[in-house]
């Protein structure tokens, strides 16, 4: 209907709607209902004349939401449909399903079929035949079928695992088009354009001629790919491909050839990126086991990347003859080969020591190569180990330099001349020499010949009959510039010339990197027998071993794919499937895109063409809809017309409680929760970190958090006039619930009798106190303490501190010591009276320091503050004041200033958790001053 | 019945707010009390002195002593000045009996949007105020057909006792009673009766040539009408409901009939040689308590005058 997706069961309801006039004018004359107001003076008005009483008039926007309704419940009982089931046209024309079947369709692929599925079923209830054109398969015939055989051979479609191309199918479809005559064509693609995408859309448009054309495109999430995995120096990255827009977050994972995770890694596209990298920062280790790579939740073989022995990195020594270059490190050979090696594998440098020992480390090491740069002379028995660690297939390079030229040893690939030759040196008449050629067959091939290096200076090798084979690069008058041979399943390799500078300029050049990288690609990743692949030569073919699917799944290799060879890196063909080739332990990993492959939108607008997209979901009935929004909207006008008929004010002045409730609930229901409670945890942090302040628990009983709370004000404002500390206001905390944090010092008033805090909270209590925290905990019954010497702690207070301390961990405890810092802090204290005098106060044992120094020390400090402070002589109610500044408890002492004891033992235990043990320091001053003065 | 329970419960509330914020109001008036004061002995001779001997606190004259007196009635000081005994006499006083008729009747409890309180509230106030600053001065405060004159100090706990356990109608104007003739009375309600009714109760009331005054209380919206749209306006007391279409379009009519209505009353109490004021509820209590208390000293001093007004002029 008019390009919408959406169809009605009974359109003649429809005609209802022509009902609307006449229902505004119903609505238009109906009074709206007076709003009802007491008015004392009501008698008065009795005797005012009543006027005309024109009839007040309904807002028109009123009338306008009430005739919405009404036209929605019109609607819904016409029985609205959206995405019917819709025929692709009325023809009797047979219908041609062309059918995307690359891996890039692979992602939505049910989607594709479900859409495919309707045609063939509307074509069947017309009575036509179908021809299913799957685009992978050029050489397929295309023939005209029955419903059911297309059903058949729609079933058997499966996503290809790697990039179709969809002009090879058109010569297909123009012979069957020309054989066919009058014919329909639907086109379900996916969208993606993996290259010849444009010849496509032209030759389509040309075989086609005026034929109607529905393409089926959107609908779907586009798929996305991955290419060009690289394990870089410290991570390893992959590009992750897509052709829409806007922003999108999505994670790649890592497997292992288990197919167990590894890792994972997080990729985001900015609103018009077509590609982003994903990065796996993991340890080199892990990141060498990694064999497949895959987008998570995408469904295709282009959204995997295997990585074989290639992606891995090796590690590789480096030992240097010329230990003293060390002096001059941006010239020492190792700094050239570092530079060089880098980019794809691990250097490691042999430590300081002779190179012998380097070598010795690095065959403890089973590392799978090995560089030597001017390496002279080795010992035999070392020679031994590295001959035994080449056959089993480690691969050692050497590089030229004075003390190889003077050497003598079998670890080079060729025999060597006594002495080096220098080139364009003043007593020469040659000039320094370009490289001229790479071998062929050896591993250099196909590397660019720079045109800048020159060599000055090499050794040279005595010319014999395999020279020649052996020889991987020379110079142009024909000398070897690199030589290698294979040992057992090793490698013996000589860059005849230094790794710096002195000799040739080649460690400058980017070909040096190439030349490694060659080099380094034969090595295996560890020395172990069987894993080096050096010896294999480079024209063997490789047969499949798992195969991708176009889900990239793996599955053992169809009958069609063929061996390929051991070189292969290009991007799979229908040929060469993507998947492992070669042995199971060193296997050769095909991708489906090579990794300069992009992807690109399909375009189609060429085509002459309707568009359809896939209709994602099942056809949907708007009844319900419809309904409920005309419901609402009833609603809504039913309490318009409460309010303007003053039915709300009634409502809120005679039910003003109930009906603020159900608003308040109403709010609260609305309201999202946790941001309040978010908000609300904010404020107490805002508040707590503003300002040092003092915090108490509150224990729920108000008698004592009252007085608790006025006692802390009062050492405030003690604190305040005495020292430097200008503390806020104290806080109230429960523990369970708020963040304790932020409090250098809680105080805790035992109520006796209270019930044991949860243990949520008692949790929290223990990691403040272990953080650094100090809770003092005050049962303030001294004075109830019975007689005895154990009387103290039989008090109801000491017996639930105790069922508190219970489950937390508690240090040793002693009462103050008279050294203790804490006596020194800022008064110099002998107890800690509160309103009462005859409780002990407890703090955490101090270290026993039994060495003649400390026991004439004046103050013991200890490492840390304690976290714990008990004590029964209620400072709090001593500190206490009301708001007129009078006290607010008496005290029962008979001392006077026991009043300003207390306070003074408040000041001395705040400034202990502020400054903890500085004072047991500061004490000493004095003798320090006067020992610095002698 | 659940209206009656309904607007017994907010006389309740009225009542219990009234007494505390009555208290204030007249503890914040101590400058009036002095004033009243000061005129009362320097105008007046006393609290409404009996011009005879008896019991009093003021001096009335010096007489011989007779014998058979007690011998400590003798003034030593005056009579120390002649060869004769005197015995000092004090003036007789009595004090002054003030009806003071609070309304609170349904329609009293309204209070619309703008106003801060109640008419009933208003009412109330100024009635235990005008009775504590009264008892203060001397004077016996009573309530019609509820509370007996008095003199007690604690005026405002009695009222609102009386006014708490009163189980009769809520009556907009006060019982048919006739008081003294040197009686006041003070009637505190909104007026809203017809004027039938209110002529025959000021004629009971000012039958034995008793003075007094008349309050009319009002809530603004009462007098400014701010109404519009399609409007039901429901007597609170159950005498009938109109339907106004437009209210907005009957403002002019209202204010034009309140005018009236207002000069029917001052007609009759001007006739009478009372006092008739109006007090809207978003003015301030001590006006209208000012305005009363020196109405009454002005009564006493036998100047009246019926141009003395307080509040918004109607």
């Amino acid at each position: 209907m008019m390009g919408l997706p959406l169809a009605f069961t009974e359109p003649l309801l429809l005609i209802g709607l022509v009902s609307l006039p006449v229902l505004w004018w119903l609505l238009r004359v109906m009074p709206p209902r007076p709003r009802r107001i007491e008015f004392p003076p009501t008698r008065l008005l009795f005797d005012i004349a009543p006027r005309e009483e024109t009839p007040s008039r309904t807002p028109w926007w009123l009338t306008a939401l009430r005739l919405l309704a009404a036209a929605l419940v019109i609607f819904a009982a016409a029985g609205p449909i959206w995405n019917p089931q819709t025929g692709a046209a009325d023809s009797k024309a047979p219908l041609m399903i062309m059918f995307d079947d690359g891996w890039s369709a692979a992602s939505h692929w049910d989607v594709r079929i479900r859409a495919a599925d309707e045609l063939i079923a509307n074509a069947d209830t017309d009575r036509r035949a179908i021809a299913l054109v799957p685009l992978s398969e050029p050489n397929r015939d295309i023939t005209l079928m029955p419903a059911g055989a297309a059903r058949v051979a729609l079933r058997q479609l499966a996503p290809k695992p790697y990039t179709i191309d969809r002009v090879e199918t058109l010569a297909a479809v123009d012979r069957f088009l020309k054989a066919t005559g009058d014919c329909e064509i639907a086109w379900l693609s996916d969208g993606v354009d993996t290259g010849r995408g444009e010849d496509f859309v032209a030759g389509l448009g040309k075989t086609i001629g005026d034929r109607s054309l529905t393409i089926f495109e959107g609908g779907t999430s586009a798929p996305l790919a991955l290419v060009a995995a690289e394990n870089a120096a410290a991570k390893m990255t992959v590009k992750v491909l897509r052709t829409d827009s806007g922003i999108a977050i999505g994670t790649v994972r890592a497997l292992d050839q288990k197919a167990s995770p590894i890792g994972e890694a997080r990729f985001s596209f900015g609103p018009q990126d077509k590609e982003t990298d994903a990065a796996f920062d993991l340890p080199v280790e892990l990141r060498n086991d990694i064999t497949r790579l895959e987008i998570s939740g995408e469904r295709s073989a282009g959204a995997v990347q295997l990585l074989d022995k290639r992606w891995r990195r090796r590690a590789i020594g480096i030992v240097s003859g010329a230990s003293s270059e060390t002096a001059q490190p941006l010239l020492a050979p190792t700094f050239y080969l570092t530079r060089a090696l880098a980019p794809f594998a691990d250097v490691r440098l042999a430590d300081k020591g002779s190179p012998q020992q380097g070598i010795t480390q690095f065959l403890d090491q089973k590392l799978p190569m090995i560089i030597l740069a001017d390496v002279g002379t080795i010992a035999p028995e070392l020679r031994e180990r590295l001959n035994a660690w080449i056959d089993q297939g480690g691969v050692l390079v050497r590089f030229a330099g004075p003390r190889l030229a003077q050497a003598e040893d079998d670890l080079v690939p060729v025999k060597l001349r006594k002495g080096g030759r220098t080139l364009g040196g003043s007593l020469t008449w040659e000039k320094p020499q370009h490289l001229a050629t790479f071998a062929a067959d050896g591993p250099f091939a196909g590397v660019v010949v720079p045109k800048d290096v020159t060599v000055s200076r090499q050794v040279l090798a005595e010319p014999d009959a395999v020279l020649a084979t052996k020889s991987w690069a020379s110079l142009e008058d024909g000398t070897p510039l690199v030589t290698g041979e294979h040992r057992g399943k090793g490698l013996v390799s000589l860059f005849h010339v230094s790794a710096d500078m002195r000799w040739s300029d080649l460690p400058m050049s980017g070909t040096f990197v190439e030349m490694l990288r060659r080099v380094v690609d034969m090595s295996g990743y560890t020395s172990k027998p069987g894993a080096g692949v050096a010896g294999e030569a480079t024209a063997e073919t490789v047969a499949p071993l798992h195969i991708l699917d176009g889900f990239g799944a793996f599955g053992p290799p169809p009958a069609t794919a063929k061996p390929l060879p051991a070189d292969y890196r290009d991007r799979a063909t229908s040929d060469h499937p993507p998947g492992f080739y070669g042995p199971a332990e060193g296997p050769l990993a095909v991708n489906t895109l090579a990794s300069a492959d992009r992807i690109a939108a399909l375009n189609t607008a060429s085509l002459r063409a309707r568009h359809a997209t896939y209709t994602n979901a099942e056809p949907r009935d708007l009844r319900g809809w419809l309904l409920s929004t005309a419901l609402a909207l009833f609603l809504v006008d039913a309490i318009i017309v409460a309010v303007l008929g003053g039915g709300i004010a009634a409502l809120l002045r005679r039910r003003a409680a109930p009906a603020m409730i159900v608003l308040g609930l109403l709010f609260a229901s609305l309201s999202p929760a946790p941001s309040r409670a978010d908000s609300a945890t904010d404020d107490f942090a805002m508040k707590a970190t503003s300002q040092t302040r003092l915090a108490y628990v509150v224990t729920g009983n108000a008698d004592v958090d009252s007085i608790v709370k006025a006692g802390l004000s009062g050492l405030t404002l003690f604190l305040a006039q005495r020292t430097a500390l200008e503390a806020g206001d104290p806080v109230g905390i429960d523990p369970a619930r708020d963040e304790l944090a932020f409090f250098p010092l809680i105080y805790w008033p035992i109520v006796p009798g209270a019930p044991k805090p949860p243990q949520d909270a008692i949790n929290k209590i223990d990691a403040y106190m272990k953080q650094g925290g100090t809770v003092l905990f005050d049962t303030r019954d001294a004075i109830e303490a019975p007689p005895g010497a154990n009387g103290a702690a039989q008090t109801p207070g000491m017996q639930t501190l105790r069922e508190i301390l219970s489950s937390l961990d508690v240090p040793e405890l002693e009462p103050v010591p008279r050294e203790h810092v804490l006596t020194k802090t800022f008064y110099l204290l002998r107890d800690f009276p509160g309103r009462f005098v005859t409780g002990q106060t407890w703090v955490e044992t101090l270290p026993r320091e039994d060495d003649e120094d400390s026991a004439q020390r004046p103050a013991r400090g200890g490492d840390g503050v304690s976290p714990i402070i008990i004590t029964s002589n209620d400072l709090a109610g001593a500190w206490a004041v009301r708001p007129d500044g009078q006290a607010m408890l008496p005290v029962t002492g008979g001392d006077t200033r026991q009043r300003e004891f207390a306070y003074r033992a408040g000041a001395n235990i705040v400034m202990y958790t502020l400054t903890g043990n500085y004072k047991a320091d500061q004490v000493h001053a004095p003798a320090l001053i006067e020992r610095l003065g002698q | 019945m659940a209206a009656e329970n309904g607007h017994t419960a907010k006389e309740i509330i009225a009542i219990r707010r009234a007494d505390g914020e009555s208290r204030t109001l007249a503890a914040s008036l101590p400058r009036l009390v002095l004033e009243a004061r000061r005129i009362a002995a320097n105008v007046i001779h006393g609290l409404h002195g009996r011009r005879r001997a008896g019991s009093g606190e003021n001096f009335w004259q010096y007489r011989r002593f007779v014998s058979g007196e007690p011998a400590q009635n003798v003034d030593w000081r005056r009579s120390a000045r002649d060869d004769h005994l005197y015995v000092r006499e004090l003036e007789w006083e009595a004090s002054h009996t003030v009806w003071i008729w609070p309304d609170r009747s349904p329609s009293m409890a309204f209070a619309s949007k703008t106003a801060r309180e109640s008419k009933l509230e208003r009412t109330l106030i100024v009635a235990f105020a005008l009775a504590e600053l009264l008892v203060a001065g001397g004077e016996r405060v009573g309530i019609p057909g509820l509370m007996a004159p008095t003199t007690s100090r604690s005026i405002i706990d009695k009222m609102a006792q009386a006014m708490l356990h009163d189980d009769a109608d809520r009556l907009s104007l006060p019982p048919s009673f006739v008081p003294a003739a040197l009686a006041e009375t003070i009637v505190l309600s909104d007026f809203w009766s017809p004027i039938a009714e209110i002529r025959t109760t000021l004629a009971g009331l000012s039958g034995s040539g008793a003075h007094g005054t008349l309050v009319q209380i009002v809530d603004p919206a009462e007098e400014s009408f701010p109404y519009s749209g399609r409007v039901e306006f429901v007597e609170p007391e159950g005498f009938g409901v109109i339907t106004a279409g437009r209210a907005e379009s009957w403002a002019q009519d209202y204010t034009t009939r309140l005018a009236l209505h207002r000069d029917q009353i001052r007609a009759e109490t001007n006739k009478l040689d009372w006092l008739f004021t109006t007090h809207a509820t978003d003015r301030s209590a001590a006006e209208l308590l000012l305005f009363l208390h020196a109405g009454m000293q002005v009564s006493k001093s036998g100047a009246r005058t019926t141009t003395i007004k307080a509040g918004p002029a109607a």
